[in-house]
């Protein structure tokens, strides 16, 4: 009976795939605001309003809201409308208790354009309001049904959309400058792959010259090389990696390089004790006989043989890599301009999601990170199975 | 004996040396020239020629090693850039709060570590075992800066059992009792949360070693002998799985401290990883020297600690005999 295959593969290629189409398929920019900063999920329920969104259209010259809330922090209306007729329009708001506002006017023409914030100092001036005060409070008077409605003649095309920001938005939440903390996880995917896969690889690539220059070779050069294993494994990685990240600068590839340059001591070992077996064996040895050079059998007869270990190195080193560049990003030393699941942590610590109780903010770029580090930790245990089936139930448990 | 020392203490001080070459280089291979980056670029060349005097910038490289080898041992790190006091100052309060955490981290997580792996091999697939292959694979693949983080979320805001931040209360309690009640508290959850990391892959590793000894012949001998089982357990298998236990002391070490780091960053404790971070940030190359130069000497002070009781464990060691490495 074949098994079906491990987990890990599935949850790979999903993982993939989500790196490769999610962030083009989000709606618009991540770093957008969408609601209040801190906003809970949409569906943790609380008091907070969710986001209204509404339309002027030639099919619908009113919108109705029905808002049992406290006035929300801000309205915008954007967008066009095509006229055919050439007459003054209005756009009147009537709240709940009746009172009415012009909140814009169009002497008429064919194409009339509108961008409205509440927040703007002309718009508080037109509605005959102080600029510190609130226009919402004076357009959300009471709780109740206040509607927007198009006077005039009808529009022949275009719309107009009315936004209000929500307490609560989407899956996830807002962050704290109000972004949509879905959108910003998908996008983080791909830094933790990106930074993972290419500095565990060169690592890897690292790891393996030296360890089959060290154990073919052998004598001095051995001793030397391995002595500085020894020392690399004995200090503390993540100072260093800060130290140096301070220095050359917080960029994606000065991460990946200095990831790579301080995660080969461990392939290098191993590959390292396997050369050194190989060396001794009958069939090395044979080659050796019939004249064959030290580059030749390492190229062609070591490097296929040491492969599956460094394979299923690379797979078990992207946790550790992920691990150092989520670690670096909590501490700040990032890119600020990227968007990162470590990234997200360190904001979420710095810019107060603990005195907003914003656990949204934390559970996700979280899981997000343990989940592929399971998942790579999974593979590479899969691929050692696969190169040494003795593996497979022995050993451990 | 004798020869087992020379060869740890010597490659202490390699270690020792190396840490404090890097820290040489590192800071000087930065791009732009080293007085550039501290004083104005509008200074007059004289004022940047008596700067570079100052800093010691003129001498020949060799000698500016040799000095700044010098100082390095004798912990006189200069002037922070930042707060224009000298950084040993400022440091000498955070490394007593750097060594209780990783003290108290390190021995805690080992003590529970070994005890529940000796447990687990003990009595194979029960509920201990379950606890210690749970905890193991949480350590190795769950950032141990967002399990903190959740568990400040919980136990701090949520349930404010814990304070948020912080090594102590502002203001500080005036009793001394008080006094080191109020530190414990806020040391609580930071060690805490180090050893509930740190003891899963511990324990497997003790596990692990205890079924194979378990399995020897004198083992059995001893079971033979009628022997109590508490006896065979501790005075037998596991006093002849201790050395290699120690060793993996060594192999923890660099990843506590790290760990620490971001500890003290998680909890704002007031510590030498905190002040590290909070240097680089600065551009204070002085004090980011010296605090990942105090970090590797807590390392390396650990390791040898290590070692000596690797050599009072291990017979062959102790006694004076030669060790196969």
């Amino acid at each position: 009976m074949r098994k079906p295959p491990r987990w890990s593969f599935m949850a790979f290629l999903l993982i993939l795939a989500v790196a490769a189409a999610g962030p083009p398929m989000l709606p618009g920019d991540p770093g957008r605001t969408m609601a209040k900063p801190f906003a809970p999920p949409a569906w943790s329920g609380g008091d907070a309003p969710p986001p209204f969104s509404g339309a002027i259209t030639p099919a619908s010259r009113e919108i109705t809201i029905d808002w049992k809330w406290d006035a929300p922090e801000n309205l915008t209306l954007k967008g066009q409308l095509a006229f055919d007729e050439d007459s003054p329009v209005r756009l009147v708001w009537t709240t709940a208790e009746g009172g009415s506002f012009t909140l814009a006017s169009f002497r008429g023409g064919s194409l009339w354009e509108v961008d409205l914030d509440a927040r703007d100092m002309a718009f508080k001036t037109g509605l005959g309001i102080p600029p510190f005060a609130s226009a919402t409070s004076l357009l959300f008077p009471g709780r109740g049904v206040q509607t927007l409605s198009l006077e005039g003649p009808a529009p022949s095309g275009g719309s107009l959309d009315l936004a209000l920001p929500g307490g609560r938005w989407g899956l996830l939440g807002t962050d704290q400058r109000g972004r949509d903390v879905l959108s910003l996880f998908i996008v983080g995917v791909r830094v933790s792959l990106l930074v993972g896969i290419s500095a565990t690889l060169l690592a890897s690539l690292l790891g393996l010259s030296i360890g089959l220059t060290s154990g073919y070779l052998g004598g001095a050069a051995d001793a030397l090389i391995m002595r500085a294993v020894d020392v690399l494994l004995s200090i503390p990685v993540l100072p260093i990696l800060m130290v140096f990240v301070g220095i050359w600068g917080k960029g994606l590839w000065q991460l990946v390089m200095i990831l790579g340059l301080f995660s080969w001591m461990g392939t290098a070992r191993t590959v390292r004790s396997l050369a050194l077996s190989l060396r001794e064996s009958c069939y090395v040895e044979n080659l050796r006989s019939l004249g064959a050079g030290p580059w030749y059998i390492l190229y062609r007869h070591l490097l296929p043989e040491a492969m599956p270990v460094v394979l299923a190195a690379v797979s078990l080193g992207v946790p550790g890599a992920i691990l150092a560049e989520a670690g670096l990003s909590f501490l700040g030393l990032s890119d600020p301009r990227v968007i990162s699941w470590g990234r997200m942590l360190h904001e979420a610590h710095g810019f107060g999601a603990f005195t907003a109780g914003a656990w949204w903010l934390i559970i996700p770029p979280g899981l997000g990170i343990s989940l592929i580090c399971l998942v790579f930790l999974d593979m590479g245990r899969a691929i050692e199975e696969m190169a040494d089936p003795r593996l497979k139930g022995g050993g451990g448990r | 004996m004798r020869s087992y020392w020379t060869k740890r203490v010597l490659g202490a001080a390699a270690v020792l040396l190396l840490v404090i070459a890097a820290n040489f280089f590192l800071f000087r291979i930065m791009p732009g020239d080293v007085v550039s980056t501290i004083v104005d670029p509008r200074f007059s060349p004289e004022a940047k020629e008596r700067m570079r005097e100052v800093f010691g910038l003129d001498l020949p490289l060799g000698r500016q090693f040799a000095v700044y080898v010098r100082r390095m041992l004798t912990f006189d790190f200069g002037i922070s850039f930042l707060s224009q006091r000298p950084v040993w100052d400022e440091l000498k309060s955070r490394v007593p709060n750097t060594v209780a955490l990783l003290g108290s981290a390190l021995v805690l997580s080992s003590a529970l570590g070994t005890w529940l792996g000796v447990k687990a091999a003990r009595k194979r697939g029960g509920f201990t075992e379950k606890v210690v292959l749970l905890s193991g694979s949480v350590s190795f693949s769950f950032p141990s800066f967002f399990v903190q983080l959740v568990l400040l979320l919980l136990l701090a805001y949520t349930f404010p059992l814990f304070p948020l931040r912080g090594s102590v209360s502002i203001p500080l309690p005036q009793t001394g009792t008080a006094r080191a009640l109020d530190y414990l508290w806020h040391l609580l959850l930071p060690a805490g949360s180090l050893v509930l990391l740190g003891f899963g892959s511990w324990a497997i590793y003790v596990r692990n070693l205890m079924v194979k000894t378990l399995g020897e012949d004198f083992i059995l001998m001893a079971r033979a002998k009628g022997l109590p089982e508490g006896r065979v357990l501790w005075n037998h298998a596991f006093r002849s799985a201790l050395p290699p236990v120690l060793t993996l002391f060594l192999l923890a070490l660099p990843g506590i401290v790290s760990g620490a780091v971001l500890t003290e960053t998680v909890f704002s404790l007031h510590g030498v990883g905190k002040y590290l971070l909070d240097s680089i940030m600065g551009h204070d190359y002085p004090a980011a020297g010296a605090a990942f130069y105090i970090l590797g000497l807590l390392t390396i002070a650990s390791n040898l600690a290590a070692d000596a009781a690797y050599a009072l464990a291990d017979p062959r060691i102790r006694v004076g005999g030669r060790v196969q490495s």
